[in-house]
């Protein structure tokens, strides 16, 4: 376990924090979770860095998907599943298109945001996209700029979904239900007020 | 003729190993010992903690002069192991040496059932019933021996066959070296310098090359492929197709009465031949004629005609002169030699790496191989030796060596071994363009330096302290700037946990190695098999490394797995020297499980003599009837003739009826008579 240091001062105390890795740091059950949810096998990352090397939000951003492998391989947990660098990946697939041992980091990562989300842990702003998915049908809904731009190109002001069909908004919300996705993002969302 | 031998009494020794506690860590050896006490015909049953050792040797005699055994049962590891070990300790015991049976209670039950120890010892129990009751109808063989042809050959040309051929002939052995293209040299005359000692890789190449044209006891026979082959261990009959070149030898022309004729390289014909095409020894990027030599260092030095191209003008016939060494009406040539072994020698090619598209070869100018790089940067290839892009000729200020273009990927694409070479190569091809052009910068993006060789790291180390910049990154994707044709390498440098975009000149793919076009046919006629890569199988990766599964065919370098030069030729000289063993000794022992016709029952049908696979069995006459007849070298004794003849005439010997049924009875009736 990390050592522990009494200093007084509590931005020393953070600045000189034990940073090693420690054996008991490491949950080895975390890795199965992450394979068995995300169906890959995330153990056979070899840290090439080709997953890193072919992501969009990794230059403009600290996310990096290689350490997530790294972390799920030595079952950091905690450190994974707080990092909010976790919802910053943008599913576009580019990282398993290219793993060479056939991975899927993006199935990894999602993996891992279930079993976040299972704790609760999970940005304000994922959980207002479940609200206006529930409310629309739509993580971004139509606005008045849009149906003006739509309308300029010929187009009807509305598109061919539940937008124009509200009628099967209530299938929609059903699936939501089912997986109480809106149940709890409102309860997150309440608590954190 | 073999017989169903009334046997005298069986009395068969059972001995259980312990193997340490491989064995008996997970199967209680004394219960399997006692239980083989309980089993008929069992004179006596012991245990020992290893049986291979010469005190176990021992037990295994002793017991067959004081116990008077007709049979001998060792359950222990598998027979490719130690069969030779217990049948020698049977012979040695007085017995003959067939009469001994293996139970394989090791790879096939203690390891697989570590954890199973009930279930593991009631398998062993099983094991050893069914060993007995084949042992109990053993018989004695005797092994035929079959002379050795006093010759021998090598497929494949390069450094490696050039030097199992070399190696062949200097042991007095006549050898064909059989080499598919127009001249000797193989990869290695494609590079430019050799790592880790940087010696022109020609120049230590050609003096061998020259050595193989001249010796005395090589037979070359370039331009020529393998066509068929029949026969066995000492007696291949190997028939080649002598591929029409178009062009003959002094030789040659010697034979067809043409005084002072044939080819004596002099290249006038090329002067005057109208048709040009990409020179595959330049990988396209230089012409040749359709009458050509690769290279000036080319042995043999005679021009080839490329039929595929020529347009039959007559102008190089009109060129040649006198000399009358062209002949646009030449036909391929099949040729039979006899040899007693063969090395296969049949190097590689470079996977196609456009398959990797992220990479852009073949779609971006300024991405090329390795082997392109090894062709612009020799003094000798297209460019004389000046490193240049594609797409301008300019010169590169910034190249980006990609490690472990297509080698250990997993995608399916690509491959997912090591190609072995690729790091030392490209740490080379660093060097010489820090050589060569002033001010140059190489960026390796490598995941593993794998620089294991003798002076490899050293070599390592010095181009680190040339300037070489080494980023531990697998390069994710190539973009090409469409103006200026410049390439953005995008990866991660994992070191500093940053992705980065490069802009460099130029891209040399370090692209995996695969198996020749040529090597699965070739091992499908000598009868090698492969692993799942292609690669050609050894008799043992550890033990036999030169050896294959097919008596009497060795394999020398890449063929049998990705090499480098010095691997290559150690590995060549090893399968020279395995390959003239049965050679030098004159005479094999072949083992004796062949088909046997029992005379009395063939109706003479002939129907086996179609399903041999090995063209063994024939029909003859004999005291007025027609009966098959088994050419006993030719049987491998694989069973195809017994299990198909509708008659039961066939024995097969060693795995005979009775002795399987005999076994099957025991599993299935757990030992109850």
């Amino acid at each position: 376990m990390a050592v522990k240091k009494d200093y007084k001062d509590q931005q020393l105390a953070e600045k000189l924090r034990d940073r090693k890795y420690y054996i008991p740091d490491s949950n080895p059950e975390f890795i199965k979770d992450v394979e068995k949810i995300g169906q890959t096998a995330a153990h056979m990352c070899y840290q090439c860095g080709t997953c890193t090397g072919s992501c969009p939000s990794a230059p403009r951003s600290s996310y990096r998907i290689r350490l997530f492998m790294r972390k799920a391989v030595l079952g950091l947990e905690e450190e994974c599943l707080t990092d909010p660098d976790l919802w910053l990946c943008t599913t576009c697939y580019s990282c398993t298109d290219r793993c060479p041992r056939n991975l899927a980091p993006t199935d990894a990562i999602m993996a891992m945001r279930n079993l976040a989300f299972k704790r609760d842990i999970i940005p304000r702003n994922f959980l207002q996209t479940v609200q206006l998915i529930y409310k629309s049908g739509h993580g971004v809904p139509n606005n008045d700029a849009n149906r003006a731009a739509r309308k300029k190109l010929g187009l009807e002001e509305e598109p061919e979904t539940t937008l124009k069909y509200p009628e099967y908004l209530p299938g929609i919300r059903k699936i939501l239900d089912h997986y109480r996705l809106k149940e709890n993002a409102d309860r997150i969302l309440a608590e954190g007020e | 003729m073999a017989e169903v031998k009334k046997n005298e009494e069986p009395r068969i020794g059972v001995f259980v190993c312990h193997c340490g506690t491989n064995i008996a860590g997970s199967i209680d050896v004394k219960a399997v010992m006692e239980y083989a006490r309980t089993l008929p015909n069992v004179a006596i049953a012991d245990d020992y903690q290893y049986m291979c050792s010469t005190p176990g040797q021992n037990k295994i005699a002793e017991a067959i002069a004081e116990q008077k055994l007709t049979g001998v049962v060792v359950a222990a590891c598998s027979p490719r192991l130690h069969e030779p070990t217990f049948r020698n300790a049977t012979k040695a015991g007085g017995l003959n040496p067939f009469r001994f049976e293996m139970a394989n209670i090791r790879e096939q039950n203690s390891w697989v059932h570590m954890h199973q120890p009930e279930e593991a010892t009631a398998k062993a129990k099983d094991a050893v019933r069914i060993a007995v009751a084949k042992a109990s109808l053993l018989e004695d063989l005797v092994p035929k021996s079959v002379p050795v042809e006093k010759a021998a050959m090598v497929v494949g040309g390069g450094v490696g066959g050039m030097q199992a051929a070399l190696d062949l002939a200097n042991a007095g052995i006549k050898t064909y070296l059989v080499e598919k293209s127009p001249t000797i040299g193989g990869r290695m005359s494609q590079l430019d310098k050799t790592f880790p000692t940087l010696d022109c890789s020609q120049c230590i190449l050609t003096p061998k090359m020259v050595d193989v044209y001249r010796n005395e006891g090589i037979e070359l026979l370039t331009y020529t492929e393998v066509e068929q082959v029949e026969g066995y261990i000492g007696n291949f009959d190997v028939t080649l197709r002598k591929k029409a070149r178009g062009v003959i030898t002094p030789a040659e022309a010697e034979a067809r009465g043409i005084v002072g004729g044939g080819c004596t390289g002099c290249g006038d014909c090329v002067d005057v031949c109208p048709v040009i095409k990409p020179n595959p020894f330049e990988l396209g990027m230089a012409p040749r004629k359709a009458i050509y030599i690769y290279h000036p260092q080319v042995s043999p030095l005679i021009f080839t005609v490329d039929f595929d191209a020529c347009v039959k003008c007559g102008l190089c016939v009109e060129a040649c002169g006198e000399k009358k060494a062209v002949d646009l009406e030449m036909k391929d040539e099949l040729m039979t030699v006899k040899v007693g072994t063969v090395v296969l020698a049949l190097g590689y090619d470079i996977f196609p790496i456009e398959k990797k598209f992220e990479w852009g070869y073949k779609n971006y100018d300024n991405v090329i191989t390795s082997l392109e790089f090894e062709r612009l940067i020799c003094a000798s290839g297209p460019t004389g030796g000046h490193l240049i892009r594609p797409s301008d000729g300019e010169t590169p200020k910034r190249v980006a060596f990609v490690l472990c273009a297509g080698s250990r990927d997993s995608t399916g694409v690509g491959k997912p071994y090591c190609s072995r070479f690729c790091c030392m190569y490209s740490l080379k091809h660093a060097h010489q363009i820090i050589e060569k052009i002033p001010g140059v910068v190489p960026y390796i993006f490598y995941m593993d330096i794998r620089s294991f060789g003798k002076m490899y790291e050293e070599f390592y180390y010095r181009i680190q302290d040339e300037g070489a910049k080494f980023i531990r990154g697998r390069v994710a994707n190539i973009l090409e700037d469409p103006v200026t044709k410049n390439l953005h390498v995008n990866a991660e440098d994992t070191l500093l946990g940053r992705p980065i975009d490069m802009e460099v000149d130029l891209v040399v793919l370090a692209a995996a190695i695969q198996p020749s076009a040529e090597t699965e046919k070739t091992r499908r006629l000598f009868g090698v098999s492969c692993s799942q890569d292609g690669w050609l199988l050894e008799a043992h990766p550890k033990l036999n490394p030169c050896g294959t599964t097919t008596a009497g065919v060795y394999l020398a370098g890449v063929c049998q797995g990705p090499k480098d030069i010095p691997d290559t030729v150690a590995q060549a000289e090893g399968a020279a020297s395995a390959a003239s063993i049965p050679i030098h000794r004159g005479e094999v022992e072949l083992e004796p499980y062949f088909a046997q016709c029992m005379e009395e029952k063939c109706a003479g049908c002939g129907l086996c003599v179609n399903q041999c696979p090995y063209g063994a069995l024939a029909l003859v006459e004999k005291d007025g009837r027609t009966v098959m007849q088994v050419t006993e070298a030719k049987c491998k004794g694989c069973g195809t003739c017994g299990g198909f003849c509708p008659g039961g005439a066939i024995w097969m010997q060693h795995f005979a009826t009775p002795q399987i049924v005999a076994q099957i009875d025991a599993f299935l009736l757990g030992g109850e008579q």
